[in-house]
């Protein structure tokens, strides 16, 4: 199964902002986002995936995903996996800070010593996981591992990528009379018609594959996505032409 | 100040990836540790979007306020869907055109102007908590 382009790494942090270690999660990340690898990583804010639109749930469907929460209520890990998918890795700062034995990060607006200490084991914790997660082949669809594989390099990028500005793409499409919002339809048609697949009905039905890893296609109704879907690429296929 | 045991919640944007959430979050600080901390009590989104209980039972049981970082407005939104009414809403974009001088640059670190931009809107946001504690009085003593 192809992957879409802009391989990237997603990084959801709780941010909780009445614990010291909410403001680890932040720090951490954005010491990842912005310094230790800009051009791997993208995140979203954890509410968006309430507040925001389809594109924004679609984001840990879309992106392996390193929820990065400060306790062990998890609200990022649980929140990603209910309203976005299943992460591909946890982490929680007040285990990695006995893990290594630190002291107690204090001060959630200004962090003690040992809080900096944490974020610093926490990027660190964050970087080799990124790297474990673009160095294999990851199954958006089940949420794990299929095989060790190497990937093409993710684009250049000269600061922390925010998607909260630049959610998933989403594509109304009609469907039985319907218009269904449906994640990454305009870049999973971008990669079809770039790969040279002109629309027919292998195309189609390869094309509802890959709808429906980052999108739910209710059972019972793959006959109406699949008409939806062959008429929006012919017409897509007809606007673009055959890739030269 | 309020009597004992009225509160105001004080409820951030947890944006991350703009320096105007980080403005929001450093507010909500100043509010509750500096300006009003006996009046007020930061509650943090990410409790919210997993539906905490005590958060919620926060929000729902006292005036609240919002800050928001940007248009998506996911403070108040998530206040909303909590079932708390928010008394009132803050969005930093609208501080920021007021004193446009103090322009945020930073994200993990706020530069000076945007640090002069979290204590406006910290005074701004004092004046509605003073307010709204005053009504919460007033409708207890009525």
């Amino acid at each position: 199964m192809p992957d879409l382009p802009q391989r990237k790494v997603g990084i959801v942090a709780c941010s909780g902002e009445e614990l010291a270690e909410g403001t680890v999660t932040r720090l951490a990340a954005l010491r990842v986002l912005e310094h230790v690898r800009p051009a791997e990583t993208v995140t979203i804010c954890l509410p968006l995936f309430l507040a925001g639109g389809a594109g924004d749930r679609a984001f840990a469907r879309f992106y392996p995903t390193i929820a990065v929460d400060g306790c062990d209520k998890r609200c990022a890990a649980r929140a990603t996996e209910l309203y976005s998918g299943k992460p591909a890795a946890s982490v929680i700062v007040s285990d990695l800070v006995i893990e290594h034995g630190l002291g107690r990060p204090e001060g959630a607006r200004r962090l003690n010593a040992s809080g900096q200490q944490a974020v610093g084991v926490t990027a660190d914790h964050i970087v080799g996981l990124v790297d474990q997660l673009l160095g294999g082949k990851w199954s958006r669809r089940t949420g794990s591992f299929i095989e060790p594989a190497a990937t093409a390099p993710a684009a250049d990028a000269s600061q922390a990528a925010c998607a909260c500005a630049s959610p998933i793409p989403v594509q109304k499409v009609d469907v039985d009379g319907r218009a269904v919002p449906l994640a990454g339809l305009p870049l999973i048609f971008e990669q079809f018609q770039g790969a040279g697949k002109a629309p027919g009905a292998e195309v189609t039905k390869e094309l509802l594959e890959i709808v429906r890893i980052y999108n739910d296609v209710p059972v019972g109704t793959d006959e109406e996505y699949t008409a939806a879907l062959a008429r929006e690429y012919a017409a897509f296929y007809r606007r673009k032409g055959a890739p030269r | 100040m309020s009597s004992e045991g009225r509160k105001v919640m004080i409820v951030p944007c947890s944006g991350i990836g703009k320096p105007y959430g980080t403005v929001s979050r450093e507010a909500a600080y100043e509010v509750t540790e500096d300006l009003r901390p006996r009046s007020t009590q930061l509650v943090a989104l990410s409790l919210l979007v997993l539906g905490d209980e005590e958060a919620r039972a926060a929000v729902e049981a006292h005036p609240t306020v919002t800050i928001d970082g940007c248009k998506l407005a996911c403070a108040a939104k998530m206040v909303h869907e909590s079932g708390g009414p928010t008394a009132q809403g803050f969005a930093v974009l609208d501080v920021y055109r007021r004193h446009r001088g103090f322009k945020p640059v930073g994200i993990a670190e706020l530069n000076e102007g945007g640090q002069q931009l979290a204590h406006a809107l910290a005074e701004e946001i004092t004046v509605a908590v003073d307010e709204l504690i005053s009504q919460d009085e007033a409708r207890h003593h009525a």
